[in-house]
């Protein structure tokens, strides 16, 4: 009864989306139109495989899976921190390497050492919420940006941010720099609860080929 | 008319029209099944003490609770689940009572959640407990009950997924964890990260042939089969007991004809301590979470003051419906209603037709003609309103 039914992904927009297609492309899993950029379809399916396919912005994604909409998806860990939904997460898939930081100027390092009370900007106020709260026990007061964090504590709208860092080029040219790593992050697969009982087969298929492949390219 | 007057606040709706002769025409469903077991109906109320739902017995966080206060400073709450109240009023008034006991119930469970937008804040629950029988055989009887409630409402593509808290806890006694590492490690199985569940146990100092135990459970869901490949792995009699139980319940449920429903899964677990026994949870296509939620709960009414074998389900009636009309399965509503459509002149005729037809059992409504509307218009009207026939008695 499961085989006849479609297995729906949501690919987080951007990076993600191209490197997890070509993850599922070695392990036979193509989707040849989701590649055309000119085309304005929101979903891609292959019926030789029964699966479709759709692009979403990556905060969305875990929705999108914990609501059904999706049977899988793809999204980065910071996502996952940041909007816990009730979703399993079942593979790192290894890419989108980064780390999730306290960043600031140098200046700004003596005041991560006491309990006073400081300014976090962020684009992930749960994140930074949970870090300082429960982690450094510090009371601190978090300002959500939805971009160019870095700007924060260049104008004085916070003493520090919590941010990814790739490289560490962008925080450097603005005179910032890492303070604190708060976790590793990258790319992970999740799958819907009740996806995960009702199709279980296939999925576990799907996960174990991927495993694979990416213990061979380790 | 007031515009703001006439929303409802978020996280609540109105339920009218067919939609409605739906709903009702399933809880009568299974309402009819759970009857159909011996099982009594009870009615509570819709709010009690905060402690009957506080954090040990609930099933909802605190923060998540309606609460409120009456003129004597004490905090009350909306029910947010039916079982501590089911175990409180066994308690209250089945003290004595030696032989087992079964209640069903049906109404609105309501829970202030605002993070998950499409969740509802007011959910009709239907569900059964049965307290005082610790046997395979009361497990069975219950799970056999959810299965044949849900499939008498028409939906035949679903899973029961079965677990077994003991199986679980046999292990972290077996290997002598500690309470936060039981705790930790409880929570990724549960949420089914296995991945981090082996970073956190070598993080811990945990040996590699445990750490590997612990992982193969994640391959510990289906069929009869699983049950033999759950006993390879365990070495402690607490697992073994639990890994039996499941043994006997399946043959118990092979008896009621409705195993094929059926699949175990030892990565079941749950975060409330109270669970002693079997867990179970309903999956179907169409809804993105679980439509049944049931298991053993042996320790809970002893929170109320004696420890009783009590084992219970229940359904989200609201999260079944959505199920149902995804799954495109026809729900037959009770459809033989006329509308009487009658001249002032000849009204007294019409009450003694209409009168005639209430009596046989049918739903008649009566209104006046008026030579304004048509019969196109008076034909959508009845199909609006749900009637099948009309009765003209105009001049």
């Amino acid at each position: 009864m499961s085989e006849e039914r479609y297995l729906t992904f949501a690919l987080g927009k951007g990076r993600l989306a191209e490197k997890t297609l070509k993850k599922k492309k070695k392990i036979g899993i193509t989707c040849e139109e989701i590649h055309d950029k000119s085309s304005r379809k929101l979903i891609f399916v292959n019926e030789e495989l029964k699966m479709k396919f759709f692009l979403a912005k990556g905060p969305d994604v875990p929705t999108y899976v914990e609501y059904g909409a999706a049977d899988i998806g793809v999204v980065g860990k910071d996502t996952l921190l940041e909007e816990s939904r009730r979703v399993y997460e079942v593979l790192d898939l290894g890419f989108g390497k980064c780390r999730m930081c306290v960043c600031g100027p140098e200046s700004a390092k003596e005041l991560l050492q006491h309990h006073e009370l400081i300014r976090v900007s962020s684009k992930y106020p749960n994140i930074a919420k949970d870090y300082f709260y429960n982690k450094k026990h510090q009371t601190v007061d978090i300002i959500k940006l939805n971009g160019s964090v870095e700007l924060g504590p260049i104008v004085e709208l916070s003493d520090v941010i919590v941010d990814i860092v790739e490289t560490g080029s962008t925080l450097r040219e603005n005179g910032l720099e890492v303070l604190e790593e708060i976790c590793p992050l990258s790319a992970r697969m999740i799958v819907n609860q009740v996806s995960m009982q009702m199709q279980s087969e296939r999925i576990k298929k799907l996960i174990s080929a991927l495993k694979a492949e990416l213990e061979k390219a380790n | 008319m007031k515009k703001e007057l006439i929303h409802t606040p978020e996280g609540v709706r109105d339920i009218y029209g067919l939609e409605c002769a739906k709903k009702l025409t399933v809880q009568n469903q299974i309402h009819k099944t759970i009857r159909s077991f011996g099982y009594q109906d009870i009615q509570t109320p819709a709010f009690e003490f905060l402690d009957v739902f506080g954090e040990e017995i609930g099933t909802t966080p605190t923060k998540d609770l309606f609460r409120f206060f009456d003129n004597d400073g004490n905090t009350l709450c909306l029910r947010s689940d039916f079982t501590p109240s089911m175990a409180r009023c066994t308690a209250k008034y089945f003290m004595d009572e030696k032989l087992p006991i079964r209640y069903t119930y049906m109404g609105s469970a309501f829970s202030n959640t605002n993070m998950l937008q499409g969740k509802w804040k007011e959910a009709t629950q239907m569900g059964a407990e049965l307290m005082g029988d610790g046997s395979v055989e009361a497990d069975g009887e219950v799970l056999s009950m959810c299965i044949e409630a849900l499939v008498n409402t028409g939906l035949t593509e679903f899973q029961v997924s079965v677990g077994q808290v003991d199986f679980f806890r046999g292990l972290c006694e077996e290997f002598a964890f500690e309470e936060a590492q039981s705790e930790a490690i409880r929570q990724y199985i549960k949420n089914r990260n296995f991945l981090a569940l082996e970073e956190y146990m070598s993080g811990e100092g945990i040996s590699r042939s445990v750490i590997d135990t612990f992982l193969k459970i994640e391959d510990l869901f289906g069929t009869k089969d699983i049950l033999e490949q759950a006993k390879a792995l365990v070495n402690n009699t607490v697992s073994l007991k639990a890994i039996d139980r499941l043994e006997s319940l399946y043959s118990v449920l092979e008896a009621y004809d409705v195993e094929d429903y059926i699949s175990f899964d030892f990565s079941m677990l749950s975060s409330y301590h109270y669970y002693t026994g079997i867990i179970f949870k309903v999956f179907t296509h169409g809804i993105g979470d679980v439509i049944v939620k049931g298991g053993r709960y042996d320790n809970l009414l002893g929170k109320f003051g004696k420890d009783r074998a009590a084992i219970g389900f229940v359904i989200v009636i609201d999260d079944l419906m959505q199920a149902l009309s995804r799954q495109k399965i026809e729900i037959k509503t009770p459809k033989n209603n006329f509308m009487v459509i009658y001249d002032k002149t000849r009204y007294k005729e019409a009450l003694r037709e209409t009168k005639k037809l209430r009596s046989k059992g049918f739903y008649v409504q009566m209104i006046p003609y008026n030579n304004q509307f048509s019969l196109v218009d008076y034909e959508a009207y009845a199909t609006r309103t749900m009637h099948s026939k009309l009765i003209f008695l105009t001049q």
